[in-house]
């Protein structure tokens, strides 16, 4: 068959998720998609990828990027309208794996921050939990309501050369994103309707009514909770997303100075006066969260909140202190967490870790740094990283002073040569590298959004997916075969 | 129940927007009616920077005091805060932060106002009158998607009243830097040229239709005055809005202190009376401008006392 769509279109040497090796192998469970595509025309293709941006503007899914500072720069996250497919059957173990995970990871910080099993047995040494950037002793002792610690988490999973997933990393404390991963598929079904035609793509609508109900169920002392979203306001780079999701569930947007701990009890300052407050779905990262018992100088927070949350009082989503987990390092420790609580193995595995703090693998990083990935563990959003194969000896030198310096501080892994997915770049197709985000929802049940948000390095052979550095998004559809 | 900082910033995003509105609406008619002005004859462009009080900052910033300049500074000019664009970009900075708390269709309508006024897009190539109304129209769908989506309770409350007090605080502005810019001339010549402006008068107010409507008689200066300050059923009207803030108020505050009334409570009852019982030969007997100033003060005094009741919240910091 003829490909007109992507006569041009030439897929890298690793795994393309549309084409198994040229034009002519389209991966069977592509097959109506491909057809639509090519009925369409690149043409119309580039035509309706301007009046998506055009929808996307105006529905305001913007954001503001951190590093600038400039106000009202403002963007939107760029979108590609190539959706990403994932089978029905990779879909079911990866779930699978999600929800092993996350279990293994509660267990974890519920005996980190108690009886500490996991130290005292020997699996992970104290100094790497305690040296951690995530490591909140205000928690220990903490019990949180259902003995949850993760509700909301989003994890970055990866393929390899081979397609097999790996987890990347855990995004424990308030991973972002959910809102794009809703409103892409908005923008689908309002632009590229044809697309659709020839099969069911799982829907995924129904993630804010999880949310809501994960959030009701911690408020375990009354049936008619007072739910708030508590944001750190309009300059922070996912508000949209915190107004988009308070407005999906018909929650309050808070800021911290709407909120005032008194007598135990948290309330909410209103045109009627002080309301209590059950349940806060915050998106402030723990060291700003309340300036009594967490960093002094943040004006975002509540004073207050972690006592009332001590008392029992309000229940706060994630809980603080969930970082400890998704520290870069720790992550390695996943795998043995899993066989530790659970006595499983573990369904998605890890990608390959060096921890530099251990003597023998730092000497084989420094040996190796050209062809490996270093990371910062205490950075996030493709911040302070190494791509050894894309860097110049004098990058690679500095790098390797920074790990002398600081080993606890870093991690390496293999390049990986992500899987691709054709998407526009300057109206043309190429193969871009891809990630993605799932979304788990812990309350008294678990529930995994279907697909998640896929994350994609629109620059030409890019590795970095984080939309700070240039990233875009697509759609991403469960289908049957 | 509605968050303090929510109430205050509906009541804002309304107030702004029927400040864009009412400028666009100033500009438009000024605009159209200097092409039949001899030229240098009547100058219709200061007093639409007096209506705005902002006459020092603008003499300072273009002591030339050209038409395109007043223009400039009315619709585009960022420094200027009570610039039209200025006015929808605070709209939609406050609409930002109470996304939850509008409909999702209210919002897009902001936001694609404030993204259709930036530099570079296609609403700047159109003709000048074209551009105004696009603006006007932009502000008025706004008000209608609140109507037809927002639910009747405080969120829409504090919408209105914001609205009200704005359109209330503008046109008495503008009938009182008109008619006495009108005024001396009526006495000396009578002529056409002063009917038009007494026609441009009522429409910068919206009003030129209405007041058709309700005065068949030829157009003078007291029928004009009684029309924007007193009618009962015109929406633009001094007395129209006071009743509707006075009515929205009570809906607000559902337990009133009937025996011993806040300062809000008095502030809003006097208004009302004030302006329901009063005859337009007695305002004009002792001074229309005096009678605008005293409104103007009262309406700052009741949103200083709104805002203290409302949005600061000061018993709990």
């Amino acid at each position: 068959m003829k490909r007109y769509m992507f006569s041009n279109y030439r897929p890298k040497n690793n795994y393309d998720e549309y084409f198994k090796d040229n034009l002519n192998s389209a991966r069977e469970i592509l097959t109506p998609l491909l057809s639509s595509l090519d009925n369409m025309g690149l043409e119309e293709l580039n035509r309706n990828h301007s009046a998506a941006k055009k929808l996307l503007l105006r529905h305001g899914a913007t954001f503001r990027l951190n590093d600038t500072g400039v106000k009202g720069t403002e963007r939107i996250l760029p979108f590609d309208p190539l959706p990403r497919i994932i089978s029905k059957h990779d879909w079911i173990t990866l779930e699978e794996g999600l929800k092993q995970r996350l279990e293994a990871i509660d267990l974890f910080l519920d005996d980190i921050y108690n009886s500490q099993n996991i130290i005292n047995d020997g699996i992970i040494p104290r100094e790497l939990i305690e040296s951690s950037d995530g490591w909140r002793p205000q928690m220990l002792g903490f019990k949180p309501p259902l003995n949850k610690w993760c509700q909301i988490s989003g994890l970055d999973l990866i393929r390899d050369g081979q397609g097999t997933w790996h987890v990347l990393e855990d995004n424990l404390r308030c991973p972002s994103g959910v809102a794009y991963f809703l409103e892409n598929r908005l923008v689908m079904k309002n632009i590229f309707p044809n697309l659709f035609s020839g099969r069911i793509v799982k829907p995924i609508d129904e993630y804010p009514s999880f949310l809501l109900k994960t959030l009701q169920e911690l408020a375990i002392w009354t049936d008619t909770p007072k739910i708030v979203l508590l944001t750190p306001g309009i300059f922070n780079s996912a508000y949209f997303e915190h107004s988009y999701l308070a407005q999906e569930m018909g929650i309050q947007l808070v800021q911290g100075h709407d909120l005032i701990c008194n007598d135990e009890y948290v309330y909410l300052k209103t045109t009627s006066g002080l309301k209590r407050v059950d349940v806060i779905y915050r998106r402030i990262d723990d060291d700003f969260l309340d300036p009594i018992n967490f960093r002094k100088d943040s004006y975002l927070g509540v004073s207050g909140l972690l006592d009332v949350m001590k008392a029992g009082h309000v229940a706060v989503a994630n809980v603080p202190g969930t970082g400890i987990a998704d520290d870069k390092m720790i992550y390695s420790f996943v795998p043995k967490m899993i066989k530790y609580f659970l006595d499983e193995e573990p369904i998605i595995k890890n990608v390959e870790t060096y921890i530099c703090y251990y003597e023998k693998d730092r000497e084989y990083v420094l040996k190796n740094l050209p062809k490996l990935v270093v990371k910062s563990v205490s950075e996030a959003g493709g911040y302070g990283m190494l791509i050894g194969p894309q860097s110049t000896t004098t990058e690679i030198n500095e790098f390797s002073d920074k790990i002398k310096n600081n080993p606890r501080n870093f991690i390496a892994q293999p390049t990986l040569e992500l899987s691709t997915v054709p998407s526009l770049c300057n109206g043309e197709l190429y193969p871009c590298h891809v990630d993605l985000r799932p979304y788990i929802l812990r309350g008294k049940d678990s529930w995994v959004s279907p697909g998640g948000l896929t994350r994609v390095a629109l620059k030409k052979g890019s590795l970095v997916v984080n939309s700070s550095q240039g990233g875009g998004c697509k759609d991403t559809w469960v289908v049957g075969n | 129940m509605l968050l303090s900082r929510v109430a205050e910033s509906l009541y804002w995003i309304n107030r702004y927007l029927e400040r864009a509105e009412n400028i666009s609406r100033f500009v438009e008619v000024s605009e159209a009616m200097s092409l039949d002005c001899p030229p240098g004859s009547a100058e219709p462009w200061l007093p639409l920077i007096d209506a705005s009080s902002d006459r020092e900052t603008f003499d300072s910033r273009f002591p030339e005091k050209k038409q395109d300049d007043v223009i400039n500074f009315l619709i585009r000019d960022r420094i200027n805060p009570n610039s039209i664009i200025s006015c929808i970009q605070l709209a939609r900075e406050n609409a930002r932060q109470i996304r939850d708390v509008m409909t999702s269709e209210m919002w897009e309508q902001i936001n694609i106002l404030f993204w259709n006024l930036q530099e570079g897009e296609s609403i700047w190539d159109l003709p000048r009158q074209e551009q105004l109304s696009e603006i006007r129209r932009g502000c008025q769908l706004f008000y209608g998607i609140t109507d037809a989506t927002l639910s009747k309770d405080l969120a829409c409350q504090f919408s209105i009243l914001g609205r009200l007090i704005e359109r209330a605080d503008k046109t008495s502005r503008i009938l009182d830097v008109k008619y006495y810019l009108l005024l001396p001339s009526l006495d000396e010549l009578g002529g056409v040229l002063d009917e038009l402006q007494w026609i441009a008068l009522l429409r910068s107010a919206g009003a030129y239709q209405m007041f058709r409507k309700a005065e068949q008689n030829s157009i003078q200066p007291n029928s004009v005055a009684r029309f924007l300050l007193l009618d009962n059923n015109f929406p633009r009207s001094v007395r129209y809005c006071l009743d509707g803030i006075s009515n929205t108020l009570k809906m607000i505050n559902t337990f009133p202190s009937s025996d011993n009334p806040s300062k809000l409570e008095c502030m809003r009852g006097l208004l009302k009376a004030k302006w329901s019982y009063i005859r337009i030969e007695d305002i004009i007997n002792d001074g229309l401008h005096e009678a605008i100033d005293s409104l103007q003060i009262d309406l700052n005094k009741l949103h200083n006392l709104i805002e203290d009741k409302y949005f600061i919240n000061k018993e709990f910091d």
